[in-house]
């Protein structure tokens, strides 16, 4: 379905090269008040094309960091960071970016948010907009194409935000805690829908989140950060059977992935879900 | 209160209607009928305290010297209409120029460093130079037409927006600025579609403010040496003792003043219509 309006995809990479290769990544920020702050620490992983990896860690952990590292916004200070092959700055890698806030622009409309890669990247128009308007039904957004952002909920707003994020057809996703701003329930729908999307699509979808069950429910391989300065202490592999849906949440296997990463965090079982 | 006046309150109370549009037109009204109290209170205070003309002249004196100043038909080359033309001409042009030079220059200072490290000291500089005290030498450099005018208010409008417009860059969304990156957009590109729009709230707040500095502008430079406009007209009056010429001549720039500032009101609404409005002076109804 997400496929269907055809040759928007600016970015087709060789099949079976990884997606996103990191080795020996340092970040150290410089700060007025701090000095030298150091982000990360010797970060190294890889992601297959097509996977679902979701990032969980204490606040302030650097998680952020990494993914604007991933999207070519901060550069990295030490090791190698390819996406796609490529560094992460290169014009190539247009990535697919979505924010805790939804990030709309106020002077545009639902449809014009939703079209903005387009338009940057100089996509043919008349493709752009039917395939805006078809991932506007997907996230059942049509009614409102010609609203403004400011008369939209916040759940619709980060739909649409979503909307944006796919229309260039990106082969890689990278969301920074997308759903945190949002309702229990709404967040159920979006994170089931978002499956769903992955699935059709075939992208390869990096994740963070501060929901460790959100975590277990979505991804393939959940990437657990360490407190600052951040570095990854465990992958687990999540062997849970796709498509997952809310039955998912009460199998052992499920239970059992919440539980280990809790205990990664030293909080005990009875806990609240959150780390930070 | 009344058994009558509350048998009437409980009859009105199923039509809230009327009864709020008669609180409406009344809060609308409210300010036309100050002013006109105000205006006979003046009028009658200083015809009973017998205020000579040549210090206040009253209400309706200054009202008469509008009216005969008005009087002659528009293409006659009456006093008024050519004093009002030259201050309206030299406000309007040092509007559209400072406002334009002032918004690039400030744009320019945020987006390129190498232009603030050259021209910052400069503006710094300039700006603390209280501008209408150059007035003088303008008249020396450009003479007693509208150029040395439209020269002051280009100053005196330029510096509103040149502080706005910077503002209104470095305010822009960092989130907005890295979604824009993550698309690997050109400069120009995340300059024309987010940076400009983003700063415009800025930008019509230094509009707002340029609307009044022009007409500043212009009579300072007409009181300093000018040979038409309405800082003349006002010298003229009062050298003849015509204090109602002069106060007649202060009522035109005020209406000229409030016109400038409703059409720059007007332009924003319709160019910022997604901006919640800040204008803590906006007696509009909220809707
Ligand atoms: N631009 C910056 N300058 C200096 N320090 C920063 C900057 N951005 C983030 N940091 C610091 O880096 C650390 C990691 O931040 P971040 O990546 O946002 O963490 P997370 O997303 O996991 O909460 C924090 O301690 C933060 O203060
Ligand atoms: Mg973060």
């Amino acid at each position: 379905m997400i496929a269907a309006p055809k040759p928007t995809r600016v970015d087709a990479q060789p099949p079976g090269a990884p997606a996103i290769q990191v080795q020996g990544l340092v970040k150290t920020y410089r700060s007025q008040r701090e000095g030298t702050v150091r982000a990360l620490e010797e970060i190294d992983f890889t992601v297959a094309d097509g996977e679902f990896i979701c990032i969980v860690g204490p606040s302030g952990c650097g998680k952020s960091t990494l993914l604007k590292i991933l999207a070519g916004i901060v550069p990295h200070s030490v090791g190698t960071v390819l996406v796609r092959g490529k560094a992460p700055r290169d014009a190539d890698n247009r990535l697919g970016l979505v924010f805790q806030a939804p990030v709309l622009l106020p002077w545009r409309t639902v449809l014009q948010n939703t079209l903005l890669p387009a338009q940057v990247l100089g996509l043919d128009r008349a493709a752009s907009q039917a395939r805006a308007h078809e991932l506007l039904r997907m996230v059942g957004l049509e009614q409102f194409a010609a609203s403004y952002p400011s008369e939209l909920s916040g759940g619709m707003q980060q739909r649409c935000s979503i909307t944006r994020a796919l229309l260039h057809d990106p082969s890689i996703l990278l969301m920074d805690e997308p759903f945190g701003a949002l309702d229990a329930m709404t967040r159920d729908t979006m994170n089931l829908e978002l499956q769903r999307i992955w699935r059709e699509s075939g992208k390869t979808i990096f994740l963070i989140t501060h929901s460790i069950p959100e975590a277990v429910f979505l991804a393939d391989r959940v990437l657990v950060m360490s407190p600052r300065p951040g570095r990854i202490i465990e992958e687990i592999r999540i062997d849970l059977p796709r498509p997952r849906d809310l039955d998912t949440m009460s199998e052992p296997v499920f239970a059992e992935a919440v539980r280990h990463i809790r205990r990664l965090f030293g909080i005990g079982a009875q806990d609240r879900p959150h780390v930070d | 209160m009344s058994i009558e006046s509350a048998a009437r309150a409980a009859v009105a109370r199923p039509e809230p209607r009327a009864g709020l549009s008669l609180r409406r037109l009344l809060d609308r009204s409210l300010g036309l009928i100050s002013f006109v109290l105000l205006v006979a209170a003046l009028e009658a205070g200083l015809w009973l305290f017998g205020v000579p003309d040549y210090v206040l002249p009253r209400p309706s004196q200054i009202f008469l010297a509008l009216v005969r100043g008005f009087a002659p038909p528009i293409l006659s080359p009456s006093q008024y209409y050519v004093n009002i033309g030259t201050t309206l001409i030299e406000a309007v042009a040092s509007f559209v120029l400072g406002s334009a030079f002032g918004t690039l220059a400030g744009a320019l200072i945020v987006e390129f460093r190498s232009v603030r490290r050259l021209a910052l000291p400069y503006i710094v500089g300039l700006q603390s130079v209280p501008k209408v005290a150059l007035a003088p030498l303008f008249v020396v450099w450009f003479g007693f037409g509208i150029e040395s005018k439209i020269l002051l208010g280009v100053l005196l409008t330029f510096f509103p927006l040149l502080i706005n417009t910077a503002a209104g860059f470095s305010a822009v969304e960092r989130d907005r600025l890295e979604l824009m990156t993550s698309l690997k957009a050109k400069a120009w590109t995340t300059f024309w579609m987010v940076k400009f729009p983003s700063a415009l709230p800025f930008i019509f707040a230094g509009l707002e403010m340029a609307a009044v500095y022009s007409i500043l502008g212009a009579v300072v430079g007409e009181f300093v040496g000018g040979n038409s406009g309405l800082g003349v007209l006002i010298l003229n009056r009062n050298a003849a003792m015509d204090i109602a010429g002069s106060l007649a001549a202060l009522v035109i720039l005020a209406v000229m003043g409030i016109a400038l500032q409703r059409a720059v009101a007007f332009a924003r609404q319709r160019v910022l219509f997604w901006a919640p409005s800040n204008d803590a002076l906006d007696t509009r109804d909220p809707e």
